[in-house]
């Protein structure tokens, strides 16, 4: 059964992803049937899209989901990071396709605060290896500040 | 967004010193990953991984499943390591494997035959010594290169380690870059030759000293080996220091975002770079760089500073140089002139030496070496020395401070182990893959080609009047024993199921960086050394007084080798 997990909860989806519009609330849409009808929709990105191009445009959008085809595909990592501290997307960023319990970290260091997980127990191992690391060397997302800057000596 | 959990009480201060040492955060951070692989490695063997899942995750720690068994890959930072390290190493050696490990090409150590339900044992014993396995391997940054003679040679212009060190930190476990289309692989050189292969890597930096005391980075991108080798394209000169890591960001962003993941074979950046042009692909990392340039990930002073004061120059002594003493040692003891003259190298400082101890004597795999070898080198390395150790790309040991006056001691100290071998820059310091015999990709072995090699050319005489000849043998496209830059290149392939070897002229990994090319039609693992022979033999006849075999290959083209090589053939 697919679990979403948000803000490190397993939580029930209220949202449907479908493969073609017509987009309406509740569901999220691909890229070209949302921006037909985006009122009250989410927009869901293939990992090839132009994020620097498509941004404005889905600012608006109460949840993007981002598309990783495989699971070493690290594409959609560079997409949520630059939706969230470049383009300064607020709404729910969620990952969904071939989405790993040890993958979610990085996910979540980009800045997606949802998962879609295969199971009950791979969304519970995604929150458990989130919560893992106590700490990292460089800049994220979730923590914009590198340790060099935040440690004085 | 929240930050990450508690971090009173780490200071991230390492100790200061002569080689890296672990802050506290360094030393939780190598900790908890132990942990986290051990939950990975019981989720697998109580079968809530997939073999798939498992492989990216194992493969993040260095771990392979070959054709014989699991190989674990130790990172070696840059390729320093201290005595305690090395001594921890042969026990590893020892207690989890079969007693020997083996130097890889990337500076690292690897193990072949340790059981998986151990290496989570194995990693817990190396962090207790600031050690890890971490992104040996996998589609991530892998362990950053330098020189073997960082900090000590006298043609230094920066000492490269500091920046290393911040590339390392820089590149563990990135956020964004850790699921790149292929592996990537950054090699730093801040002397005057290039020991350290930056043509031939995914990055190549150059680091040079500035007009006004900062330092300067020069950027290649796209070098790299495998099947469709390329020498990397310049895509920046005189970076100013302190951009480092942005600008490292916008390269790595722009390769993850665009890189191909289609075919493998197509996946690094070289392909990436050929395909949008160098200019092409500089405008875009330009675009890039321009949006993130001065973000919090630009290098402070106080970053820099506290790096590098953790590579100050050790306590030497003031000597001076022995020239008396080892000239009189020369004449008393041929062999020992021979390896002075091969495996010695100038030091920054008077009266000291580098040292090169060669794993490379005939029978023996090229990079193989036993526990007992590494606790000898260990040993030595604090008697004639400060406790540190290098591991070259080469697959050989240096001990980076001897003492001039100690050489003759460890010289004979060396020869009673077999590491005395005095081939280093000759025909047998062969570089070589593990192939055939240990590698579940090779397409043909390349160890009994090293050892048919060593055993043809064995006349110390003829090795010396030959001259400085790299010859590489690797046992796949991979490349993985650099065979297309070796002046002689000797590569793998597989023909209707048979092994055969294509052999190729003209590679060389020095700052005028080129590719060797391929003579002709493959040769039978038996026809290998009497053709190596005959191209031998060309060059001694065709060579002016003093002529390298590289520079004599390039007055005279390939045409006069390839008739001489195929010319029995009928």
């Amino acid at each position: 059964m697919p679990t979403l997990v948000r803000d490190l909860k397993i939580a029930e989806d209220d949202w449907r992803l479908v493969d073609e519009g017509p987009a309406a609330p509740g569901l999220i849409a691909p890229l070209d049937a949302w921006r037909e009808n985006p009122g009250g929709a989410g927009v869901w990105l293939r990992s090839d899209t132009e994020i620097d191009a498509v941004a404005d445009e889905v600012l608006a959008a109460p949840v993007i989901a981002i598309e990783f085809p495989a699971f070493a595909d690290g594409r959609g990592l560079s997409m949520g990071a630059l939706l969230r501290s470049r383009h300064g997307y607020q709404g729910e960023l969620r990952a969904f396709g071939e989405v790993v319990p040890d993958l979610t970290e990085y996910m979540h260091r980009c800045g997606f605060n949802a998962f879609v997980m295969a199971s009950e127990r791979d969304a519970e191992a995604a929150i458990a290896s989130i919560g893992h690391m106590s700490d990292h060397y460089q800049a994220s997302v979730r923590e914009p500040v590198p340790p060099f800057r935040r440690f004085t000596a | 967004m929240g930050g990450f959990g508690n971090t009173t009480g780490f200071t991230n201060v390492p100790s200061k010193g002569r080689m890296y040492q672990y802050s506290n955060f360094d030393q939780r951070f190598i900790d908890e990953r132990v942990e986290q692989f051990r939950s990975q490695t019981e989720r697998y063997l109580a079968g809530e991984l997939t073999d798939d899942q498992f492989q990216q995750l194992r493969l993040r720690n260095g771990l392979y499943i070959q054709r014989l068994a699991p190989m674990l890959r130790i990172a070696v930072p840059y390729g320093i390591l201290s005595a305690t390290q090395l001594k921890a190493l042969a026990r590893i050696c020892r207690d989890y494997d079969k007693g020997y490990g083996h130097l890889s090409t990337r500076q690292n150590v690897q193990i072949n035959w340790p059981e998986l339900i151990d290496v989570p044992d194995i990693l817990a014993d190396l962090a207790k010594v600031q050690m890890h396995a971490i992104q040996t391997s996998g589609s991530c940054i892998r362990n950053i290169t330098t020189d073997q003679f960082a900090g000590v040679a006298d043609d230094e212009l920066i000492d490269p380690r500091p920046w290393c060190e911040v590339m390392r930190q820089w590149s563990t476990f990135h956020p964004e870059f850790d699921w790149l289309p292929r592996k990537f692989k950054i090699a730093v050189n801040g002397a005057e030759s290039d020991r350290a292969a930056t043509h031939v890597h995914d990055i190549g930096i150059h680091i040079r000293p500035g007009p006004s005391g900062e330092q300067l980075f020069d950027f290649l991108v796209g070098g790299g080996l495998g099947r469709t080798p390329a020498i990397g394209a310049r895509i920046r000169d005189g970076l100013p220091e302190r951009h480092l890591l942005t600008y490292l960001e916008a390269i790595l962003r722009v390769y993850n975002r665009y890189g191909r993941r289609d075919n493998k074979y197509k996946a690094r950046i070289k392909i990436l770079v050929r395909a949008m042009t160098p200019e092409g692909f500089r405008e875009k990392v330009d675009a890039e760089w321009e949006r993130i340039k001065d973000s919090p990930s630009t290098l402070p002073e106080a970053e820099l500073d506290r790096i590098k004061a953790c590579f100050e120059p050790h306590p030497y002594a003031s000597l001076e140089d022995e020239t008396d003493l080892l000239a009189a040692a020369r004449l008393a003891n041929p062999a020992f002139n021979n390896w002075l003259s091969n495996n010695v190298a100038p030091h920054k400082r008077p009266g000291y030496a580098i040292v090169t101890l060669s794993t490379k004597p005939t029978g023996v795999p090229p990079g193989d070496v036993t526990d007992i070898q590494m606790e000898a080198v260990a040993d030595w390395s604090e008697r004639f020395g400060f406790g540190e150790v290098r591991i070259s790309h080469e697959q050989n040991f240096i001990l980076p401070d001897v003492p001039q006056r100690d050489l003759e001691t460890l010289f004979r100290l060396a020869d009673e182990q077999g590491l005395a071998q005095s081939n280093v820059g000759l025909l047998t310091n062969v570089i070589c893959c593990p192939g055939g015999d240990y590698c579940s990709l090779a397409n043909a072995k390349s160890i009994p080609v090293a050892e048919a090699i060593q055993s043809r050319f064995d006349d110390y005489d003829y090795l010396h009047d030959l001259g400085p000849l790299d010859l590489n043998i690797s046992g796949c496209m991979n490349a993985c024993g650099h065979h297309h830059v070796g002046h002689i290149g000797i590569l793998g392939v597989d023909k209707r199921g048979a092994e055969f070897y294509q052999v190729s002229l003209g590679g060389n990994q020095a700052l005028d960086a080129s590719l060797g090319k391929i003579v002709g039609p493959s040769f039978s693992r038996a026809e290998v050394p009497d053709v190596i022979e005959k191209i031998l033999d060309v060059y001694l006849k065709s060579r002016f007084e003093g002529e390298e075999f590289l520079h004599c290959y390039r007055r005279i083209g390939i045409e006069p080798f390839r008739e001489q090589v195929y010319a029995d053939a009928g």
